[in-house]
């Protein structure tokens, strides 16, 4: 073991709980379009979040071992399992963001440290601190031109790819699972201003919101 | 249909306007009407309009001069509605619509009848360059006084007063060329580009594509040119790879191939933005641009010859005429006289003739015009008077004849009798000056070339020029570069390109030019009638020679002096010309003087545009913590930190009046030091640290010690920077022997995470330790107070024992049901627990604590109160008491620096400094008001001596100030030179209303000095 405190956060109890987005629903509501939508944006909540710190041939290891996937090498990669509810995505040369079904990143938080021991690693679980959003629908790239630096044709942001880039005033991390969605993943702090962004900027194409 | 009655310069065929359809518009107040397919300044010229606007300093009558972006005369305001204004639109850039309503921007009352021209006929003489330098500055103090007349007097437009009801936003695009201008270059560099399969986006600032292909006298491959305009178009349309964005000018040329397009998506349209699908239209957008390659094909200015009385209404530039004609059908006049430097200018007689009109004369500066078009000219019968220059027009509101004489330009005189000819319109080309705009802006001076008589672009890195731009002009030689450029751009950006075949074009004769930059009158300059050389901004060929004589020789300066392309206008029409005037009366060469720089934006762009949707509620990022919900309904007032909104104070309803902030504060405050308050503290930055080498890293990075922190307990720890000075503080706990949680102040957060890894990643990289933001993850909510452990009793697991579970210790447990850790730290002197759940719960746990603390008095309290009682026990806030220049050693935290730390930590050295070590350094302390009625005001300066002559030696500044309630007193922290030795002495604070407060130095810690309250 590493020598560091595992927390579960999360109570397996009938508890309330509020995504980062629960405020925002009920201050700007839920845009549903009237006709076709060519834009649909849809809150994935309570999703397990745990960021991966340690040298990659250190965790691969570990990370195939137990998730079944193993870790992107390289740079701005994103890898998911077969289901595509698992993913780990390269955030820096030695951190990861590794998203799965809420409530399972504190049992793999914990098989992971016990399959790299005494290793130098770090793993913290920030499932309460962002959520992830996902766009999809044919207007979704023009609403991403309107919203991030980054350049999001897809000659330059294939299926599979995750960059962390600027979100209007604030960041954001953007990733690129399948070929007709795109997911943001943003703080809790940020989430109301990101999510009023988007509304604002996906007006035109009469973005549509799934609650 | 039949045409209007109105348009009475219009042709009855050619153009591409669609006379089938007429729109009807307003100016000045006039009812007129044109077609689709008009821009405003080919509308107004239709109906007769001669005077569009009066000119900036003399007040002159001016007319539409040019048909594109150098046009420096009719500058409108546009809107029918006040919300709806738009000022300084360049009329013959602004396409016409059913309802159009423009304006002068200029003319006081009006510019038919305008008072100030009176002012500009007898001030003229009396106003040379620097006149508002010379003449209103004395007394400064009445500046602001002439400056509303000079204002109203001068002008260009006005701002709407009412919100813009449109729009606006932003497209990140990303390219791998950038094509700016769609004329002939401009279209065969990006066909060649998109054949590669590269990123093309094409720019073009017209309300069509083509430049002057549009209108030109040219064909390719024996049609006229502007069906292989549309053929191109067509096959980039059709290019999944290819962007084009028609009516969007390149307005900025940033480093490393950043450019700003604004893209006017609906002023064709109207005044605002029609609404589609219940959602009004994008007005305007910011297209930021970063291209792999650029390609500058954005053509040339012609040059307009500089003669006396060269701003009557009726003086053209050639180039306009001809535009105007075929593209517009209109002739703008009935009877012509050309003044030309070259054989260009030839095609606007051409055109005139063809429309039916008369030419009275082509007055050509050189001695044996020799080339196809002259050719043409004396074939149709048009009469050619060699050597010779208009030297003067005649009129005031309308050119009426023209004054010509033989000219001799190396002498700069004119060597003949003058003979005077009857006409309306005075057409001039006096050659061509690239549009260098662009390239300027990367800060490269442009080159000088003899030969084409203009400055091409220096260019920087992953930038081209072709055709006009580049200073090439014959048709096939233009569109070769182009396809050139396209090909190369392509190439450098790995894109191999297929055959382009070039459309063959003719092949002219030419005659060459000859440089005539001013044209002499028989008067020396100074004293002749005023010839000028920047319409726009009133400045003449004399006032260049004046400044050149007052001693201005750089161009920037003769710039500055006299206003040249200033404005709108950037130089587009004047400034080669002034450079050149400029050149012979300093007796230099032209790239001797060089030019002035080019700065963005090339033509004004909205505000909106600038803006995006970086307005109103989008303006800054708002971050909420999870229980942002429940103090809006809670009706607290907000207090910014950093982009965070923290609730400030809960402001209650007594008897049906609104509590102040003093008195909510007093009574949260009281809550607190009596019963139980409670703070969402969840903005506190918060880090994790794991790694063997956690400990160690921590012990480098504080100021205090770390190696015995065991687990379950936590430490106050002090940040400095290297120069030994606070940065930051907070409480860090030992989660487990390789493993801590760090808070930092809120608005240090980001930077501190950016300081450790900083310091990690450079200078300590055989540490094994790892950070990451936990911050947003945990919702932190402290309860504070006598009764907290009673109310946490209630509904946690947690064993509260003060001995099992002391102050500065950390335990996990669930609170209402969920997991949580609770720290017991105190930032108020009270009892309290910290309790820390995942962000997720937090409502829930927020809500249950009320639910329970209602009967213990539980109350809300914001970050007021959290400073006055924090204040209260001479806890610092690092940005209050700190403001970068102040040592641990001066907060009198000696206690908190671990001098005999084995290895060294950050700031150690810096606190070993002479002057860190000074004695009269300023030092934290408490003051006591004398009165305790009086809150001293944060800020306020310390003396020592009130009876000191003034400027009175300051020995320091309140930094925190609070009313007490628990004191019933004011109460203050100052920082005082040497106050450490200074205790019980008393201190002076003179207000700027002439009260001067007394105060008694005192410690920091007013309120329970032995800290007995946290312990319990």
């Amino acid at each position: 073991m590493s020598n560091a405190a595992t927390f579960d956060t999360r109570t397996d109890t009938a508890i309330p709980v509020e995504s980062p987005l629960a405020y925002s629903y009920r201050r700007s509501g839920a845009p549903q379009a009237g006709g076709p939508s060519r834009l649909q944006l849809r809150e994935r909540a309570m999703l397990g979040h745990l960021i991966l710190r340690g040298g990659a041939i250190v965790l691969d290891e570990a990370v195939r071992d137990v998730l079944g996937i193993s870790l992107p090498g390289q740079p701005q990669a994103l890898v998911q399992d077969a289901s595509g509810e698992r993913s780990i995505q390269w955030l820096s040369p030695d951190e990861w963001l590794v998203i799965v079904p809420g409530g399972e990143e504190f049992p793999l938080e914990t098989k992971l440290r016990e399959q790299l021991g005494s290793a130098h690693f770090a793993i913290s679980d920030v499932s309460g601190g962002q959520t992830l959003l996902e766009l999809s629908g044919e207007a979704a790239r023009e609403l991403l031109m309107k919203t991030v630096i980054y350049d999001v044709h897809p000659s330059n942001f294939p299926v599979g790819k995750g960059v962390t880039t600027v979100f209007a005033k604030a960041t954001t991390i953007l990733r690129r699972p399948s070929d007709e969605r795109w997911e943001l993943v943003v703080r809790r702090s940020f989430a109301d201003y990101c999510y009023r962004w988007l509304l604002d900027a996906g007006a035109e194409f009469g973005i549509n919101v799934q609650q | 249909m039949s045409q209007s009655k109105q348009q009475v310069y219009r042709l009855n065929t050619g153009g591409r306007i669609d006379r089938s359809r007429t729109l009807s518009f307003t100016f000045n107040g006039q009812r007129y009407q044109g077609h689709p397919g008009d821009t405003l300044a080919s509308a107004l010229l239709a109906n007769g309009v001669d005077i569009v606007n009066r000119s900036f300093k003399y007040s002159r009558p001016r007319g539409i001069v040019a048909a594109g972006a150098e046009e420096p005369n009719a500058i409108v305001q546009l809107g029918s509605s006040e919300a709806a204004q738009v000022p300084n639109v360049r009329a013959t850039q602004q396409a016409l619509y059913e309802g159009l309503a423009a304006s002068s921007t200029n003319g006081w009352p009006n510019v038919q009848r305008d008072l100030m021209g009176l002012f500009g006929k007898l001030g003229g003489q009396f106003m040379p360059p620097g006149f508002y330098y010379k003449t209103f500055m004395a007394p400064a103090s009445m500046w602001l006084t002439y400056e509303k007349y000079i204002r109203k007097a001068a002008g260009l437009g006005r701002s709407p007063m009412e919100a813009d009801p449109d729009n606006y936003d932003h497209f990140n695009q990303h390219c791998d060329v950038l094509v700016v201008g769609a004329g002939a270059a401009g279209l065969a560099a990006a066909l060649a580009a998109a054949r590669s399969g590269a990123r093309v986006m094409v720019a073009d600032e017209q309300e069509e594509m083509g430049g002057s292909l549009l209108a030109s006298r040219e064909t390719l491959e024996g049609k006229p040119a502007d069906q292989w305009v549309a053929r191109v178009l067509d096959e980039l349309a059709s290019c999944e790879n290819v962007t084009l964005l028609p009516r969007t000018t390149a307005n900025g040329y940033h480093d490393h191939n950043f450019v700003t397009l604004h893209e006017r998506r609906t002023e064709h349209l109207g005044d605002t933005a029609p609404v589609e699908n219940g959602h009004r239209q994008v007005r305007a957008r910011l297209h930021r641009v970063r291209a792999g390659q650029v390609i500058l094909s954005t053509g040339a200015h012609e040059r307009p010859l500089v003669y006396a009385g060269n701003d009557v209404p009726g003086n053209l530039l050639a180039g306009a005429v001809s535009t105007y004609i075929r593209r517009y059908g209109v002739a703008p006049g009935r009877k012509l006289v050309l003044s030309t430097s070259n054989d260009y200018g030839y095609r606007a007689a051409l055109d005139w003739k063809e429309a039916g009109c008369e030419v009275v004369a082509i007055v050509d500066a050189r001695e044996a015009p020799a080339g196809d078009w002259v050719d043409a000219a004396r074939a149709q019968g048009i009469k050619i008077i060699t050597g010779s220059a208009v030297i003067e027009a005649k009129g005031s509101n309308r050119v009426t004849a023209a004054r010509v004489a033989k000219i001799d330009i190396g002498a700069f005189k004119v060597s003949g009798p003058v003979q005077e000819l009857a006409c309306d319109t005075i057409a001039s080309s006096g050659g061509y000056s690239p549009v260098i705009h662009l390239a300027s802006h990367t800060g490269a001076r442009p080159t000088w070339r003899d030969d084409i008589l203009g400055f091409v672009p220096r260019l920087v890195k992953g930038v081209q020029a072709c055709g006009g731009a580049n200073g090439c002009y014959a048709l096939g030689d233009v569109l070769a570069e182009g396809v050139e450029a396209g090909i190369k751009a392509a190439a450098a950006m790995g894109h191999a390109v297929q055959t382009v075949t070039l459309p063959s074009a003719e092949r002219l004769q030419q005659g060459s030019a000859v440089a005539l930059f001013q044209v002499p009158h028989e008067k020396p300059t100074l004293r002749g009638p005023k010839q000028f050389v920047d319409l726009q901004n009133d400045v003449t060929a004399a006032g260049i020679e004046l400044a050149t004589r007052e001693g201005f020789e750089s161009i920037e300066h003769i710039k500055r002096y006299t206003a040249m392309g200033f404005g709108t206008d950037q130089g587009k029409l004047g400034n080669i010309n002034g450079m050149a005037i400029a050149a012979r009366c300093l007796n230099r060469s032209i790239p001797e003087v060089g030019t002035t720089v080019f700065r963005p934006n090339y033509t004004p762009v909205t505000f909106g545009a600038i803006v995006g949707r970086h307005c109103r509620d989008l303006f800054d990022p708002e971050r909420y913590t999870a229980l942002h919900q429940w103090h809006v309904e809670r009706g607290a007032e907000f207090e910014d930190v950093g982009q965070w909104k923290r609730p400030w104070y809960y402001p209650q309803k007594v008897n049906g009046k609104t509590e102040t902030m003093h008195e909510a504060v007093a009574r949260e405050c009281l809550a607190v030091r009596e019963k139980v308050g409670i703070l969402d503290a969840s903005t506190l930055g918060k880090i994790d640290i794991q790694g063997p080498d956690a400990r160690e890293f921590l012990a480098r990075i504080y100021t205090n010690k770390w190696e015995k922190l065991a687990v379950g307990k936590c430490r106050y720890g002090l940040m400095c920077k290297d120069d030994g000075m606070v940065t930051d503080d907070g409480v860090t706990s030992c989660l487990a022997e390789n493993h801590f949680l760090m808070t930092t102040t809120t608005g240090g957060a980001a930077a501190i995470l950016e300081w450790l890894e900083l310091w990690h990643q450079t200078e300590w990289p055989e540490l094994d330790v790892y950070f990451s933001s936990v911050t947003d993850h945990w919702a932190t909510m402290t309860i504070t107070g006598p009764e907290a452990r009673k109310l946490l009793a209630e509904i946690s697991d947690l064993d509260l024992d003060r001995d099992s579970f002391k102050f500065m210790d950390w335990r996990s447990g669930k609170v209402a049901g969920v997991p949580a850790r609770v720290f017991r730290i105190s930032f108020t002197g009270e009892l309290t627990f910290e309790i820390n759940v995942q962000a997720n719960y937090a409502m829930h746990v927020w809500q249950t604590l009320f639910k329970h603390g209602e009967k213990y008095g539980l109350t809300p309290y914001g970050t007021e109160t959290m400073h006055v009682l924090r204040a209260e026990k001479g806890f610092i806030i690092v940005g209050q008491e700190t403001d970068g220049s102040v040592t641990p050693e001066d907060l009198g935290m000696q206690w908190c620096v671990g001098y005999d730390k084995p290895y060294s930590w950050i700031g150690k050295r810096a606190l070993t400094r002479s002057d860190t070590k000074r004695e009269n350094r300023k030092q934290l302390v408490g003051l006591r008001p004398k009165d305790p009625k009086v809150i001293l005001e944060e800020g306020a300066q310390i003396v020592l001596d009130p009876k000191h002559a003034i400027p009175m030696p300051m020995v320091g500044h309140v930094t925190s100030s609070y009313y007490s309630p628990i004191l019933d007193s004011g109460f203050a922290l100052a920082v005082v030179k040497g106050g450490h030795q200074k205790l019980g002495e008393t201190v002076y604070l003179p207000m700027a209303d002439g009260q001067t407060h007394e105060a008694e130095i005192v410690s920091t810690i007013f309120y329970d000095p032995k800290g007995e309250r946290q312990h319990v």
